[in-house]
């Protein structure tokens, strides 16, 4: 970016190396807690196994036929794809979701499930500062990779756990994704359509993300707890209580006074109007926001709608907001005239709230993010050459530079058994012979396409 | 590496202090300049694990005071839910920042803190001489976390932003809702706790690294940014817009098969059921729709009669069920599936309840009411009892005379002037 003047003194280096961080993580959440502590500098070990298919990792699950994939992504159904509809020879390494979330880490084939991998594991977390995990709860139960039983080979070693749930209480077990989540703790029917039934509204994955950045805010204030007391601990984060502060003043509206929050849509408390209003073309939109008489008064000059300004239901803010629908129809009038961008800038320059709505064609297009060099351009090996998501936020004296791509599935084995681990050469190679670690899933593991059993 | 050994010298020199800190963040003195969502609950995660807290108010308050909803719906500056959930666990004083006095006593509480964290427009601080350099040259190891729409720098750096602008035009927005309708905001502030949660690591980061011997350093926020990177799709639909060109779109209802929300006899449930279609088919009784064959997974994205018959048949059987039993059902099988409850259903769930989400904070404005207590459940730094947010101003006296006067050179007697100067 254009960043701020170095205040002075030497460039600093990434806050988080020299910390070791293994990580058995599935789908959203827990790799984000992964991703950000990698991207600020830890040395994230991902530990997976090649000889079964982890489903909600690299997607080896399920490969789409590459026609259907171009159908699907034409009508805007966007899930896991490959660099021009190409899976190639190694899908796992190349799909979206898994590069969207996992550059700067290394990959350690290992199946904790089974002796050898579990001797592994442990071995990892003798040498690991963090451990985080979001599978369902008795998966770890299972696996015997319960805090208690960590601690014993790592006294000082830092669990985060991120059930859906929580690890007691009767939902313990429920498998979720954030959406579940979402719905089961009020957020999906806050948000949907005020005047639809709430499955008109789409899913969203907002816990997935939250969860993530606040589990990755308590890892490292945890590091800094041990480093002053020398103590580890267990954090244990529910992806439903991360999400529930989000919903603060909803929840205190029930608790103090006994109103049940209902469906909000783009409605605010008290701005209006507040809302997402169509431009020209098809499916665009601009987002406008007033707070106040004369940021109304502003967006009427620049919509050139005296009639507006004049109208005697919308000359108070009271009474804009009582009027909410019939106003966000007449504005809807005057905004379906004009471009999204163009009106977006006379509107900023005139003082008034508002954004276009950007899908990702957009964002990729956005003048800001390239003034500020957000968009990190990178060749993955075996990938090509492509645009990324950015940091999240950026130092002024640090390099905001994530230093190397997601890891091929088992990519590091060889270096982390031997240099790591404490195996030798041939302890390594017989575990690789087992199918045990190695480089890639076995040949013939993935089906290709996908058939579902038959019935037993 | 890893650092250090249980009661020896940390691996970089660290000399351990031994086991004496009962909170995960205690210790830790930070400034809450902000106003509104961000800011405020990047401090209340601070605040709640145990760092000692100072909001700083203009004189007016923070906006969040007039957003409500408040207690018996009338409006007080002291009963707006929002900054009452926002601002627990913090003391509470005024100052105009733009006076000169407002400028100088700032600078006083900024050196002994180890972390500020602020939402004014870029290039504010520095107008008022009170910016990331001016503070750094006196506390090289001060943390500045600035929260903007846009970011310091940029063609934008100017511009508004609010939660529905910015969701807009960093995040999903335009995918949420259906086919044919307007695009659909996120719940509440969103946008705005995710950028104040990621500003409390970035906070964590910088002050991790001091620890370490290292100076502070300046945070640039944008929500802009934090939602364009969000883990709720944006990172994935731009990676798959890189890959493959194509952006996502609003779905009509009922485009995923067997998937999203759907009704039962008496309300609705959120089900993954193409996650794991056969097990789904089996519970359903439609076992026979896999055929002897079994058959293509994609079968299920292919639309068609074969579709079509399979969520007849899911739409039937929900429809004889009650959502707490689909629910049950379904898990029982390891599908995904959850309930849509209402506030009211979740203050009354059981789960949370046993699991002791709530935390009752006494006011004396509201008297005793429940919040939502917390976010992490910590083995060895349990999280302490919360105190309710600051009344307007509530420690002004205490902070700015009984612990600094000496070095600010006031005395009780100096507040009412500063109070009928605005300072204050």
């Amino acid at each position: 970016m254009a960043a701020p003047p170095p205040a002075g003194g030497a460039p600093r280096r990434l806050p988080l190396e020299g910390v070791r961080v293994a990580t058995i993580t599935v789908f959203w959440a827990g790799p984000h807690v992964a991703q950000l502590l990698a991207e600020w500098g830890a040395d994230v070990v991902r530990v997976e196994p090649i000889n079964v298919v982890q489903p909600g990792t690299r997607f080896a699950e399920h490969v789409a036929p590459p026609e259907q994939a171009r159908e699907l992504a034409e009508q805007g159904q966007i899930f896991v794809y490959y660099p021009d509809f190409d899976p190639g020879d190694e899908p796992w390494n190349r799909n979206s979701e898994f590069n969207a979330h996992s550059r700067n880490q290394r990959s350690m084939a290992a199946d904790i499930m089974q002796p050898e991998g579990r001797e592994a594991f442990l071995r990892l977390i003798e040498q690991s500062d963090v451990f985080i995990e979001n599978n369902v709860p008795e998966t770890i139960e299972r696996a015997n990779l319960t805090y208690e039983a960590l601690r014993e080979v790592n006294p000082r070693i830092i669990v985060l756990r991120m059930p859906a749930y929580g690890l007691d209480g009767p939902y313990k077990n429920y498998r979720a994704w954030g959406t579940h989540v979402e719905g089961m703790i009020g957020h999906h029917l806050i948000r949907s359509y005020p005047d639809e039934t709430p499955d008109r509204m789409s899913p969203a994955f907002t816990a997935d993300a939250l969860s993530g950045v606040t589990g990755a805010f308590a890892v490292v204030a945890a590091l800094r707890h041990r480093d002053r007391t020398g103590e580890g601990q267990q954090i244990e984060m529910p992806l439903a209580e991360a999400y529930l502060p989000a919903l603060g003043e909803y929840i205190l509206d029930y608790t103090m006074n006994g109103r049940i929050t209902p469906q909000l849509g783009n409605r605010h408390a008290a701005h209006a109007p507040h809302g997402v209003y169509p431009t020209a073309g098809e499916d665009q939109w601009i987002a406008i926001d007033i707070a106040s008489d004369e940021e109304f008064a502003a967006l009427c000059g620049v919509l050139e709608a005296p009639a507006l300004a004049s109208d005697e239901r919308f000359r108070t803010s009271q009474g804009r907001w009582m009027e909410a629908e019939a106003l966000d129809a007449e504005l809807g009038a005057y905004t379906r005239a004009h471009d999204r961008h163009e009106l977006f800038h006379s509107l900023q320059r005139a003082g008034v709230t508002a954004a276009p709505v950007h899908d990702e064609l957009d964002a990729l297009a956005s003048e800001q993010l390239a003034a500020r060099e957000w968009f990190e351009e990178t060749e993955y090996p075996g990938v090509g050459t492509h645009r990324y998501p950015g940091l999240l936020f950026r130092m002024a004296n640090t390099p905001n530079r994530v230093p190397a791509p997601p890891p091929r599935l088992g990519e590091h084995s060889r270096e982390l058994y031997l240099e790591l681990l404490g195996y030798s050469a041939e302890e390594y190679e017989a575990l690789e012979a087992r199918g045990l670690a190695g480089e890639g899933y076995a040949p013939g593991l993935v089906r290709w396409p996908f058939r579902l059993k038959t019935p037993r | 590496m890893v650092r250090g050994e249980p009661g020896g010298t940390a691996a970089d020199g660290r000399q351990p202090k031994g086991d004496t800190l009962a909170q995960l963040i205690e210790g830790m003195r930070v400034l809450d300049v902000g106003r509104n969502a961000a800011a405020p609950y990047a401090a209340k995660l601070l605040a709640d694990y145990g760092a000692d807290v100072i909001k700083v108010e203009h004189p007016a308050g923070d906006p969040a005071r007039r957003a409500g909803p408040f207690l018996h719906d009338e409006p007080n500056p002291e009963t707006s839910a929002l900054f009452l959930h926002l601002n627990t666990n913090k003391r509470g004083i005024t100052l105009d920042l733009a006076t000169p006095e407002g400028q100088r006593i700032l600078r006083r509480l900024a050196a002994d803190a180890d972390a500020i964290i602020e939402d004014f427009a870029p290039g504010q601080l520095e107008a008022w001489g009170i910016g990331y350099e001016a503070l750094a040259a006196a506390h090289p190891e001060l943390v500045l976390a600035s929260i903007t729409p846009f970011g310091q720098s940029g063609p934008y750096r100017d511009y508004r932003g609010s939660e529905i602008t910015l969701q807009a035009m960093g995040g999903s927005l335009h995918s949420n809702g259906s086919a044919g309708r307007y695009p659909v905001k996120l719940g509440g502030h969103a946008a705005h706790y995710y950028a104040g949660t990621a500003a409390a690591l970035a906070v964590m980061l910088a002050c991790y690294r001091v620890d370490g011997g290292e100076g502070g350093d300046w945070i640039d926020l944008a929500v802009y940014e934090t939602q364009a990177g969000s883990m709720d799709r944006r990172r994935y639909f731009l990676t798959v817009a890189a890959y493959i060109g194509y952006p996502a779109r609003r779905q009509s209802p009922g485009s995923h098969v067997i998937s999203g929300v759907r009704p039962t006899r008496d309300g609705y449930v959120n089900v993954a059921g193409l996650h794991r279609p056969e097990a789904l088919l089996r519970l359903i009784g439609r076992e026979d729709l896999l055929g002897p064959e079994g058959i293509e997974r994609s079968a299920f994205t292919e639309p068609g009669a074969f579709l079509d018959e399979v969520e007849a048949s899911f739409l039937a059987w929900l429809l004889q069920r009650g959502k707490r039993e689909v629910v049950d059902e379904m898990q029982s099988r390891r599908i995904l599936a959850g309930l849509l409850q209402t506030t009211e259903d979740l203050l009354e769930d059981e789960h949370y309840r046993s699991r002791g989400v709530w935390e009752t904070v006494d006011h004396p404005k509201t008297g005793p009411i429940e919040y939502p207590g917390r976010q992490l459940v910590l083995s060895e730094t349990p999280k302490a009892p919360a105190t309710r947010a600051p009344l307007l101003s509530e420690h002004t006296a205490e902070v700015l005379v009984d612990e600094l006067g000496a070095d600010l050179g006031l005395t009780h007697a100096d507040l009412p002037r500063l109070r009928a100067e605005g300072v204050i």
